[in-house]
């Protein structure tokens, strides 16, 4: 009788084993391999890894001009590519528009697009320092602008900097650079020659 | 399924023996009364417990104990009792036995630590530092970390209000080991912002101990291990619960959570236990503003089921602790640029009010533990033990802001998601006390799979460990002197695959450690006052994943951090000397340590500033220079007169770059704490009963190394606090104890060293808390 008991009382613990349901777990941290390709970890976060800006001279005199700003592997790992000098010329009437790629994905992925599809939450600042420019923004979300494109006036020769910036300002954007997270930051060394 | 296929394998091993054991002579009885020796009444609810069977009885109310079915043999008594010193008595037994036990009961003097303090543990060469039952009920509802505040030498380590990890003489994360219910915590412990993943309701027991006990859990206690103990199951047949209700008015934080016990009598030695907690926080208010998003929600549970024979036992324990936490909004920032501006500003550039909602940025947590214990008496000499654990750890950060992509967005992923599942196996063997020597001796191993998804922090391992250790003490025939020796091996081997982005393949490391770790120590008590010990303690610690293959940007910290693959062991050499003294009216003790870390690793502070896509952010490398944390813990309690009386505690810590020379940046500033209070065993019908009010007073920490920090250390502060409770009876076996706290009285303004949110926003303001415990 009392081995019974006993059988009986271990079967228990034994069933409330079974029935404990561990959680259902990733457990093999070792690569996966599928069709002679590495599988890459799962929901690689999304980059910004390259910033463009093309100049366009509105009198048609000077040549179009692009400059740019890559850090392909995100922060961290290789250090970004310096990019050249931002050189315009002096007195002269620019159009420009400034795109975001993440080139990590191949084919690069046009992340302007999707800035452009939350412009309401979004606003570009252009910061130029000791450096004879004007910069105004030329597009609008409906309410406040959001400078993918902008208006370049040169004056004189002179050498400064332009900071562009991006600014994530969801349900806090007032036309102004103040407010939300820096998502982009950048520093063009300028020259107005 | 492997669970239970092992535990059959288990139960069958065990049952195999049971037919042996049955046939065994063990049915001595030994009972007899616990008397008063004062006043010669009987006492009730003393405890008479036989340390090599570690279990006992409990007097009853005629003073009567009876513990039944005893092998003949010599065994230790240790007889305890509320206000009493506990007595310790050796007997032999040959046959049934009477014997009565004379206590000496000084009412409720020193009623706090008499009991709590002398406790009946084995003397230890580093005190352990317990919580008070009161400190305990006082802690309900709170975090791990801010429940072992009240031991002196634990601060915390912050982030907000709602993420706290214990910092112990000025160390925590991967050097702190936390023993859930018998079982090394294993879950994202490296990082700063990652709190222990445990329900303090399941605790019946908070405490932190050093020394060669503490070798037994594993190498890396450079800074201690604190013991999350729950209580035994019930032995007897029955049903007890414990209902615990806990509200804040700062946050409007609601806790409850309940404990129910059985103990089925026709199936002589099952057990089982059911717990369950809901926690509920919203957003806590500072002195002058809201913190946006600073709620929390945790939802746990857990159940053991035990069956408990003379001579065996297997003991099988599961729970699942889930939690949101939400991360101050302010806090979670671009770049340098928009830091400065949040260090500038006087109030959080993201202004809010209350509201229980938790949005993004926020943390998704779940830890869950299995565990199956068992044991068998290996005949009168000592107990074998085993024991299995699997762990499984869910952490999920989810940034600011989705992501922009709007097929990415509305699946509202985490953009960072490690799974880390640990499985734990030990086997010891622990001689009883029967003579001068005591030995302990196991053999455990590990293995951990981490994986992840999103943004690769850190990148996925596995991880294999063994380990053997053994533990011998002695005792003089008089009690006097004790020493004690562990020594532990450990080998680590560890496997990281690391994802490169661009030429798109993994990297694989990997990593193999050997190591000796140990301890030495002695205790001396001349008389029954005074009680001096000295330990000498070697531990070490593998770098971890974190400090090898960090590698950009700490969203939430705007940091860039890298790590280094090339670190090495880390080795503390802990020296700690201690001296309490307890007399009728005062209880002084002090302890002072000196802990030389040889490639101590943290995070050093690099120029230039990284330049990235999102602007210029500070960098950090994880560096190894050779540490000297030297400290003094200080703890007083005068009794004035018997209802009268007064607590100070003092913490000092010097921590210093010997490699450097310069102090090492982020360790808890110097600080004191004064308690006054006013207690009465019994008024009326309340039990009891206490008012206290006490100041606690942090320093400015100023030993900093210059230009470590975005801005200097805070201020110093001074936080009062004043608090009252009282147990009620109900009815014979149901008792409501209640306690009600004002913390921060004067609603100071002040912020933290030790909180990571320093930069952003003050402290909590003045919080009104209840906590009602029914127990039944």
């Amino acid at each position: 009788m009392k081995t019974i008991k006993t059988y009986s009382i271990l079967a228990v613990i034994a069933l409330a084993t079974v029935m404990v349901g561990c959680s259902k777990d990733d457990d093999t941290p070792e690569p996966v391999t599928i069709g002679g390709g590495t599988t890459p970890p799962a929901h690689e976060e999304e980059l910004i890894t390259s910033v463009i800006l093309s100049f366009v001279d509105t009198a048609g005199v000077q040549p179009a001009v692009e400059y740019a700003y890559r850090d392909i592997d995100g922060v961290g790992g290789n250090a970004p590519i310096q990019q050249d000098v931002l050189t315009l010329a002096a007195n002269t009437y620019y159009t420009a528009t400034v795109q975001l790629l993440n080139e990590a994905e191949s084919p690069a992925e046009d992340i302007t697009l999707e800035v452009l599809q939350e412009d309401d939450e979004h606003l570009f600042c252009y910061a130029p320092s000791n450096t004879n420019v004007t910069i105004d923004r030329t597009d609008s979300d409906g309410t406040y602008e959001v400078g993918i494109s902008t208006f370049w006036s040169t004056g004189a020769a002179a050498s400064g900097n332009t900071t562009v910036t991006l600014k994530h300002q969801p349900g806090v954007k007032d036309g102004t650079c103040t407010p939300g997270d820096t998502d982009v930051e950048i520093i063009f060394v300028t020259e107005i020659q | 399924m492997l669970n239970s296929k092992l535990l059959f394998v288990l139960v069958m091993f065990l049952n195999t023996f049971n037919c042996f054991t049955q046939t065994a002579v063990c049915d001595f009885t030994l009972s007899g009364k616990v008397i008063d020796e004062h006043d010669k009444k009987p006492l009730m609810f003393a405890t008479v417990y036989i340390k090599e069977l570690e279990r006992g009885s409990v007097s009853d109310n005629k003073g009567n104990y009876h513990i039944d079915k005893l092998c003949k043999g010599t065994y230790t008594l240790v007889i305890s009792h509320l206000g009493c010193d506990p007595i310790t008595e050796t007997i032999t037994l040959t046959k049934n036995l009477k014997h009565h036990f004379y206590p000496e009961h000084h009412a409720e003097e020193l009623q706090e630590f008499a009991i709590q303090e002398k406790a009946v543990e084995e003397e230890v060469s580093v005190a352990k530092k317990e919580l008070s039952v009161k400190d305990l009920n006082q802690a309900r509802g709170e975090s791990l970390g801010e429940s072992l505040k009240s031991i002196t030498g634990v601060t915390t380590l912050n982030t907000g209000g709602s993420i706290s990890k214990p910092v112990i003489h000025g160390l925590h994360s991967d050097r702190v080991l936390i023993l859930n219910n018998g079982i090394r915590q294993e879950g994202q412990q490296w990082g700063n912002e990652h709190a222990p993943e445990i329900d303090t309701y399941i605790a019946d027991k908070l405490s932190v101990i050093k020394g060669a006990d503490g070798i037994r859990y594993g190498a890396n206690a450079i800074a201690g291990v604190v013991l999350v103990e729950p209580r035994a199951l019930r032995d007897t047949t029955g049903i007890n619960g414990t209902l615990n209700l806990a509200g804040a008015s700062n946050g409007r934080l609601g806790v409850s959570s309940a404990t129910l016990d059985g103990n089925i009598g026709k199936l002589i030695g099952l057990s089982w236990r059911l717990q369950g907690t809901l926690k509920r926080s919203g957003n806590v208010t500072t002195p002058n503003y809201y913190l946006k998003n600073s709620g929390l929600k945790e939802y746990n549970f857990s159940w053991a089921l035990g069956f408990n024979k003379e001579k065996y036992g297997v003991e099988t324990f599961y729970s699942k602790f889930n939690t949101d936490i939400g991360i101050f909004s302010a806090a979670h920032i671009g770049n340098l640029t928009d830091l400065q501006l949040a260090i500038d500003a006087t109030e959080p550039l993201e202004s809010a009010d209350f509201t229980y909602e938790i949005n993004r940025p926020l943390q998704h947590i779940e830890h869950e533990l299995f565990k199956v214990k068992a044991y068998w008496l290996t005949g009168n000499i000592g107990k074998l033990n085993f024991v299995y654990a699997r762990q499984y750890n869910l952490r999920q950060e989810f940034d600011k802001h989705l992501p922009r992509k709007d097929s990415l967005a509305a699946l509202n992923l985490p953009e960072l998601q490690f799974e880390i599942t640990t499985h734990l196996g030990e086997l010891s063997w622990r001689q009883n006390r029967t003579s001068s020597f005591n030995t302990q001796i196991g053999v455990a191993a590990i293995n951990q799979a981490n994986t992840f998804e999103g943004r690769e922090f850190i990148p996925a391992f596995r991880k294999y460990g063994t380990g053997v250790f053994l533990i011998e003490k002695w005792r003089s025939k008089n009690f006097k002197l004790e020493l004690e020796a562990g020594l532990r091996y450990d080998h680590v081997h560890q496997k990281v695959y690391k994802w490169d982005r661009i030429n798109r393949h993994y990297d694989t490391y990997v990593y193999a450690y050997n190591n000796v770790s140990g301890s030495l120590g002695a205790i001396y008590k001349p008389n029954d006052k005074l009680t001096t010990r000295v330990n000498f303690g070697m531990a070490w610690r593998p770098p971890n994943v974190s400090e090898l293959f960090s590698d950009g940007l700490h969203h939430g910290a705007a940091t860039v951090e890298y790590g280094d693959t090339n670190l090495i062991t880390e080795r503390a050499y802990n020296t700690i000397a201690g001296v309490d003294y307890l007399n009728k009216n005062l209880l002084i003790q002090v302890e002072g340590f000196y802990n030389y870390i040889n490639d101590f690793i943290y995070l050093k502070p690099t120029l230039p500033a990284t330049l990235t896509i999102k602007g210029a952010f500070p960098t950090f490398n994880y560096t190894q220079v050779d540490a000297a944390l030297t400290g003094l813990d200080f703890k007083l309690n005068y009794q004035f007169t018997k209802k009268l009386s007064w607590t100070g505690k003092t913490s000092f810590l010097n921590a210093y770059n010997l490699t450097d020379d310069e102090w090492l940046v982020g360790m808890p500033a110097n600080r004191f704490e004064n308690v006054l209070a006013y207690k009465l065993l019994k008024v009326k019908k309340l039990t009891d009963v206490y008012v206290e009010a006490g100041i606690q007073s942090v320093l400015n920490q100023n030993q900093v190394p210059d230009n470590s920090d975005y801005s200097n250390p805070p201020d110093g502060y001074n936080l009062l606090s004043a608090g009252m409770g009282f147990g009620i009876p109900i009815a014979q076996k149901q008792k409501l104890i209640v306690d009600f706290k004002i913390k921060n009285l004067l609603n100071t303004t002040y912020r933290d060293y030790l909180n990571r949110f320093r930069y952003y926003a003050d402290e909590m303001g003045r919080n009104y808390t209840l906590k009602l415990k029914l127990t039944f």
